[in-house]
């Protein structure tokens, strides 16, 4: 598991990189490339002097060992186990994590570097198989005589995994040799020795009738009559057809080669376990702000360095960390409730290994809840996403019809798609079953049918079938399994049987289709353990619904179908492919429309009194001038993200440009460079973002719009004793001066003083975005100020609204969150500690592009995040 | 009950003036049956939560303060002061919201639309139906009155074993009437015999899907199998008010008259809160209020939540309010605190509470909402809701009723989060009634007594915490 982690798309680069600089070195002549790891299911070096246990070290849980039965028939020789006479070795229970993944996968890959004794032994004699006596088998990979065999069973193939595919006469020597048999979704066989292709056929069919409790057993049979002599190097099964650049990878890395070593486990306690511990315990009073007693817990060489009273964390002596000396003794955490036990085990633990910090800060916003990486819900469409599904799917419009009766998806964790919130009512089957009825009514059925079957006869069980399948492949996002075909068939033939047309059946089957699980869901295999590749079709949905919030095109599927989404290459000229279609512009616009709450606009009722000029054509102005500007940023300058806090222009109707004070310029949206404008330029400065403050232009509200939603910045909440509600601002005291007053008080100030000072950039900005240099009272108002990005200890100070936007702009800090963002969007959930390494690759390779819309997506699609399922063990 | 002759059409008649006919149904006409067999009392447990809280020191005045409209109810009730949610505290999460997660809960969130752990109905549903309701029964009601939407935990109570929504809430009586009363038209000409046959079989189809994906052989998590649960459940639903429930509800009550107060994006306007009368508000609670009692009465609702303002809720209100023929006070929060906007709502008179004022205002918005819940209480206490063992059904179901905080400052955890008022029925003789108690315990070991005297083994909190029962209330 934790190798999958370790995946990185810097690592595919430099791992391609390497093999083609390799690629006509012989083993051993230079520096090994690494094995591929990804969906490595379970690996055997042979590497042991003795015993009779050969462990799995994929490092993919749960650990498949296996046991000699008979250690005088083998000889360990340190890189290699000889197997001189009839012996079982094999795992003592069922290898299910393999059956799992692979019949999730519907791809397996069989790789062994062997040394046959002989090339006599057939049957096949057994080299590595997933089986349970000589007739009934998941795979075999078999010597025959001077070639090698292998049995796959799938729906296509007997129980016994015939017809068997054999590599061609003398292919099998008595030299070291790599064996490496891949089949694909799409059912592409290719056996290679050597790296080489040596035969490629295809074996049709699904995984779905392996048998669940079959063993694994290497050099026999499990029932010990179908022995296999020789030398066992190395075995390896991963669940995916690699490719032969992987398999040349594996070839150059030779039989000795072991996988990365697993994660070191004080890492891993640090990681996952004592920095959120710290973060919720500790960093309240001793961060880099903070720092009581001059104690900072926040970055490893201050936390090590420890404070006033001493050292904090001495590894490996707990009895000498203060840290754990007042957490034992529950001085520590002050006046909070006292560590659990289980806690404070955990952070005994750590500091007795060693006390390893792996990370460069830590960051409180990653552990502000529970770590939901490994959370997979199913994700129901969102209202938006179902009306381009059934757009791109049959070709109708409904959303008109759609937000009519759907009920609305609501906000949570800062968007509309979070997984765990799409729940489901009797509102929702309602109008699923109302809208696939009007959908049909609006379709010209018997020419959509028309695409996928020429016959149109319905009371044919083959035809219908055919039909359903061709059908549901496109409807459903990918091909049906016989029970679903049998499932929707039935249909068809009701409506036979009650002695309706062709067109009746199809409409029916048509209306069933589109309330399925697969149409309203994103539905996804989740079974198995660890991180695993997601297959093709769940690839293609995943890539769609990110890059395009609907579903998968022709082109795409036809790919996914292909197994070419396999090929990371393969799949990034799918997303650039993508990225040029207008649906990839609308995606974008959902995201800055959610993430900025732009429908509040149309709800706002500021005091008419007050904001006589406030109308709701007006707040849909500021909400149009948002969606155009991130589009002209995004897609028409192709600019950096961070571009859209400083970049200095905007568009706005005659009426926003007169709220504004801005010269009004032809009819409707149009736009209006800034450059000469000191006050206005970017998103912040816009009225769709100046509202959130309130009538009153509340610095607090606007200061922790920019601390949370910029900076992923955490503070706590309001301290004892005060009122929080603030005094009206009154001749001789402005916002800024009600702001200043709290972060002067001892109680408030130490959180006020962290976002409070980002607002004062925004103070001339009245509660609707108007520009004013005195406030109602006749107070002058100012725009400097200072900002404090978290982690850091000291602030920066700004001028003028300008600089802000351009310190914003250029802050690694707001960068990183941008992505954050975007990402967050994409997968559908809250980010989580476990999160945090596969994100800062991303951000890397988004900044290393341009730090685009189109690079930052990219990044994301293509990183684990998107590629793999994290699966709780 | 089973004596009791229940009138074919009863009218229940709100005070707005909304009529509401009471449906034939078969469980009335088995009431009326005097061979049929005397049906058990069912279990049910609801949450009954109301915004912003009564502080502390106010709860000490017992029914001689804000409690005064409870008195009428006093013996049925079990006043629970010094009810502490201290663990509900989210670090940097705010105050509102923390409280309001922790309803029902004792947990903080876990997400701006995700408790910290299951709600006590959901836990005490799951302990007496664990394979779900019986047929036609709606699984749990969530629906209330509020307006404050920036966080779904603040007006959602109810919440499901895996912390999400236990349903999609009801925010206008019409959507609380269709979900529990609505037929379902799947076709307009589903008179048709031969259509309704074929339209059946699409939904067998749809439902067989469905079924696969819950099955022994689901390629889901536990979570994805429990969403599709979860809609699994919904289709049969529809299937029954589609098909088999369509002749029941003929004569079944009238939809309730149009709403005409703002309810989604408009009744939150960026936090900055609403102006609205105490007219309008009233009338819109009691008649939903109404509707969830009477789907209580007609046993189409065991669980649930009923939500009066939501936790940090920001409405400046205005009118007269009377109780007992006597004026309490005249409401006008923007014209008394002389603000617009967010300063100018009904939540900053608990910012500003000061126990040695008089806090007239905040008193006054207190008593109103313990009179608009006691209304709802009394209507499940009334000769329409007398039960087989001769209770009523507000005796016989366990109603908790609580709030966000103990005190309106966010400015002190130990404050804010002590002292937390809550009230319960006696759930058919489980636990005690006719008192105000001083409990000094844990608001998570209140609830967990309370799933222990229901017989829910289940406990919320951490695995490993010992639990310390408050045997003080149970009777």
């Amino acid at each position: 598991m934790t190798l999958h982690r370790s995946r990185s798309i810097a690592f595919r680069i430099l791992t391609a990189v390497c093999i083609l600089l390799c690629a006509r070195i012989l083993p051993g002549e230079a520096a090994k490339p690494q094995r591929v790891t990804r969906d490595l299911q379970t690996l055997y070096t042979f590497d042991a002097t003795d015993g009779d246990v050969i462990r799995d070290r994929s490092g993919a849980s749960p650990q498949l060992d296996l046991k000699i039965d008979k250690l005088s028939a083998v000889q360990w020789r340190g890189d290699a186990l000889a197997v001189n006479s009839s012996v079982t070795i094999a795992s003592v229970a069922p290898a299910t994590k393999i059956i799992q993944a692979t019949r999730r996968s519907n791809e397996v890959t069989i790789e062994a570097w062997i040394r046959p004794a002989n090339l006599k032994q057939d049957g096949p004699a057994r080299i590595a198989s997933l089986s349970v006596d000589t007739g009934q088998r998941n795979f075999t990979l078999g010597q025959n005589g001077n070639h090698y065999e292998v049995r796959l069973r799938t729906s296509s193939t007997s129980t016994n995994g015939i017809p068997a595919v054999a590599t061609p006469d003398n292919t099998a020597t008595q030299a070291l040799t790599h064996v490496v048999y891949t089949r694909d979704a799409a059912g592409n066989v290719v056996v290679y020795t050597d790296a080489r292709p040596k035969v490629s056929t295809k074996i049709a069919g699904q995984f779905s009738n392996w048998d669940n409790g079959y063993r694994l057993a290497l050099a026999n049979e499990l029932t010990g009559d179908r022995p296999w002599l020789g030398e066992l190097h190395l075995v390896a099964i991963y669940n995916r057809a690699l490719t032969s650049r992987e398999i040349e990878q594996n070839f150059h890395s030779g039989p000795a080669a072991s996988a990365k070593p697993a994660t070191d486990s004080g890492k891993r306690l640090f990681e996952e376990q004592i920095a959120g511990l710290l973060a919720t315990q500790c960093l309240e009073c001793h961060d880099t702000l903070t720092h009581k007693s001059g104690l900072d817990l926040s970055r490893k060489q201050t936390a090590l360095a420890g404070g006033e009273n001493g050292a904090a964390i001495v590894p490996g002596k707990p009895a000498d960390s203060l840290l754990w000396q007042f957490v034992e003794s529950n001085e520590m955490p002050r006046n909070r409730t006292a560590l659990p036990d289980s806690q404070k085990k955990l952070l005994r633990e750590w500091i007795e290994s060693g006390a390893s910090w792996s990370l460069d800060v830590i960051d409180p916003v990653v552990y502000q809840y529970a770590d939901h990486a490994s959370e997979n819900w199913i994700r129901r469409l969102t209202v938006p996403e179902y009306i381009e599904t059934v757009r791109g799917t049959v070709g109708v419009d409904i959303e008109k019809e759609a937000h009519e009766l759907l009920p609305a998806d609501l906000r949570a964790d800062g968007f509309r798609n979070t997984a765990y919130n799409l729940g489901i009512d009797l509102k929702h089957v309602e109008s699923y079953a109302r809208l696939a009825r009007i959908i049909v009514e609006r379709m010209d059925v018997l020419k959509f049918v028309g695409q996928f079957s020429k016959d149109q006869t319905l009371n044919t069980d083959a035809t219908t079938r055919k039909i359903v399948a061709d059908m549901g492949k496109w409807i459903l996002r990918g091909p049906l399994d016989d029970r679903e075909v049998t499932n929707y068939s039935g249909i068809a033939t009701s409506v036979a049987s009650a002695g309706g047309s062709f067109e009746e059946g199809m409409r029916y089957l048509l209306e069933a289709m589109l309330q399925s699980p697969r149409f309203i869901y994103r539905m996804e295999d989740q079974r198995g353990s660890g991180v695993v590749s997601v297959s093709g079709f769940e690839l293609a949905s995943r890539l769609s619904y990110i890059i395009w919030g609907g579903p998968p095109d022709a082109d795409l599927l036809k790919v996914a179908e292909s197994g070419d989404l396999n090929d990371l290459s393969k799949t990034e000229v799918q997303v650039q492919r993508m990225l040029k279609d207008p649906r990839a512009v609308r995606q974008s616009q959902r995201f800055i429309s959610e993430w900025l709450n732009l429908g509040r606009l149309a709800n706002m009722q500021p005091d008419q009194k007050r904001f006589p000029g406030w109308s709701n054509e007006l707040a849909s102005d500021m909400q149009n001038e948002t969606l155009e500007f991130f589009k002209q940023v995004v897609w028409e300058e192709q600019r950096p993200l961070p571009q859209l806090l400083n970049a200095q222009f905007t568009y706005a109707t005659p009426r926003l440009a007169k709220h504004y004070g801005l010269k009004p310029a032809g009819d409707g949206l149009e736009r209006y460079d800034l450059s000469g404008v000191q006050s206005r330029g970017g998103l912040l400065t816009q009225g769709s973002v100046l509202t959130i403050g309130g009538d009153d232009a509340s610095m607090v509200t606007r200061g922790l719009f920019v601390l949370h939603e910029l900076l992923r910045g955490v503070v706590k909440d309001p301290p004892p004793d005060v009122n929080t509600t603030p005094p009206a601002t009154r001749t001789g005291l402005t916002q800024r001066g009600i702001a200043a007053s709290r972060i002067a008080d001892s109680n408030c100030g130490g959180c006020h003083a962290r976002f409070e000072p980002l607002a004062f950039g925004l103070e001339k900005f009245d509660g609707t975005g108007v520009f004013h240099e005195q406030d109602e009272h006749g107070n002058k108002l100012r725009e400097d100020g200072e900002i404090l990005i978290p982690g850091t200890g000291k602030p920066v100070a700004y001028q003028t609204s300008a600089e802000l936007m351009n310190l914003l702009a250029e802050s690694d800090r707001v960068k990183e969150s941008i992505t954050w963002k975007v990402a967050q969007f994409a997968v559908g959930r809250p980010l989580g500690a476990a999160d945090v390494p596969v994100l800062k690759q991303i951000h890397q390779q988004a900044q290393k592009n341009g730090g685009t819309w189109t690079s930052t997506l990219t990044a994301i699609v293509m990183s684990d995040l998107v590629q793999t399922t994290r699966i709780r063990d | 009950m089973a004596s009791q002759t229940i009138s074919r059409r009863t009218l229940l008649k709100s005070v707005s003036g909304a009529t509401i006919g009471l449906p034939l149904l078969e469980e009335m006409l088995a009431h009326r049956a005097q061979a049929a067999p005397v049906k058990p009392v069912p279990v049910r447990a609801f949450n009954i939560f109301f915004g912003l809280g009564i502080p502390a020191p106010l709860q000490q005045e017992g029914f001689d303060g804000v409690l005064e409209p409870l008195k009428p109810l006093s013996r049925k009730l079990l006043i629970m002061r010094q009810v502490d949610q201290l663990r509900c505290d989210k670090k940097g999460m705010n105050a509102h919201y923390d409280g309001a997660a922790g309803a029902f809960t004792a947990e903080a969130p876990e997400g701006e639309a995700r408790s910290g752990g299951p709600s006590i109905d959901q836990v005490i549903r799951q302990a007496h139906y664990p394979k779900g309701l019986p047929t036609g029964i709606v699984p749990s009601l969530v629906a209330g009155t509020f307006f404050r939407r920036s966080r779904v935990c603040r007006y959602v109570h109810s919440y499901g074993m895996d912390g999400t929504v236990a349903g999609t809430m009801q925010e206008r009586p019409r959507h609380l009437f269709d979900r529990v009363f609505g037929t379902v038209a799947l076709a307009s000409d589903d008179r048709d015999v031969r259509t309704q046959r074929l339209r059946r079989s699409v939904l067998d189809s749809v439902i067989e899907d469905y079924r696969f994906y819950t099955g022994d052989n689901s390629p889901l998590g536990a979570a994805s199998k429990a969403r599709v649960a979860e809609h699994l459940e919904r289709v049969r639903e529809l299937e029954l008010r589609a098909f088999a429930l369509k002749d029941s509800q003929r004569n079944g009550p009238a939809l309730p008259p149009r709403s005409h107060i703002p309810h989604d994006g408009p009744a939150d306007p960026g936090g900055q809160g609403i102006d609205i009368t105490l007219d309008d508000l009233t009338t819109e609670w009691r008649l939903m209020a109404d509707l969830y009692a009477l789907s209580i009465q007609m046993d189409r609702v065991r669980f649930g939540s009923l939500t009066f303002l939501a936790a940090g809720e920001r409405i400046r209100l205005k009118g007269d309010y009377e109780y007992a023929g006597r004026k309490i006070w005249q409401f006008d929060d923007a014209g008394q605190q002389n603000a617009t906007g967010d300063k100018g709502c009904s939540h900053e008179w608990w910012h500003k509470f000061n126990e040695k004022q008089k806090n007239e205002a905040l008193r006054a918005h207190a008593h109103m909402k313990m009179r608009e819940l006691a209304y709802f209480l009394q209507k499940l206490d009334g000769p329409e809701s007398q039960e087989a063992n001769g209770k009523t059904v507000l005796e016989n179901s366990l109603i908790t009723i609580s709030t966000e905080s103990g005190d309106g400052r966010h400015n002190d955890v130990k404050r804010e989060l002590s002292g937390v008022f809550h009230a319960i029925t006696g759930a058919n003789g489980r636990f005690k009634t006719g008192q105000i108690m001083d409990v000094g315990a844990e608001g998570l070991d209140v609830y967990n007594t309370m799933l222990a005297g229901m017989g829910a083994t289940k406990r919320l909190g951490p695995d490993k915490r010992d639990f310390k029962s408050v045997d003080s209330i149970r009777s």
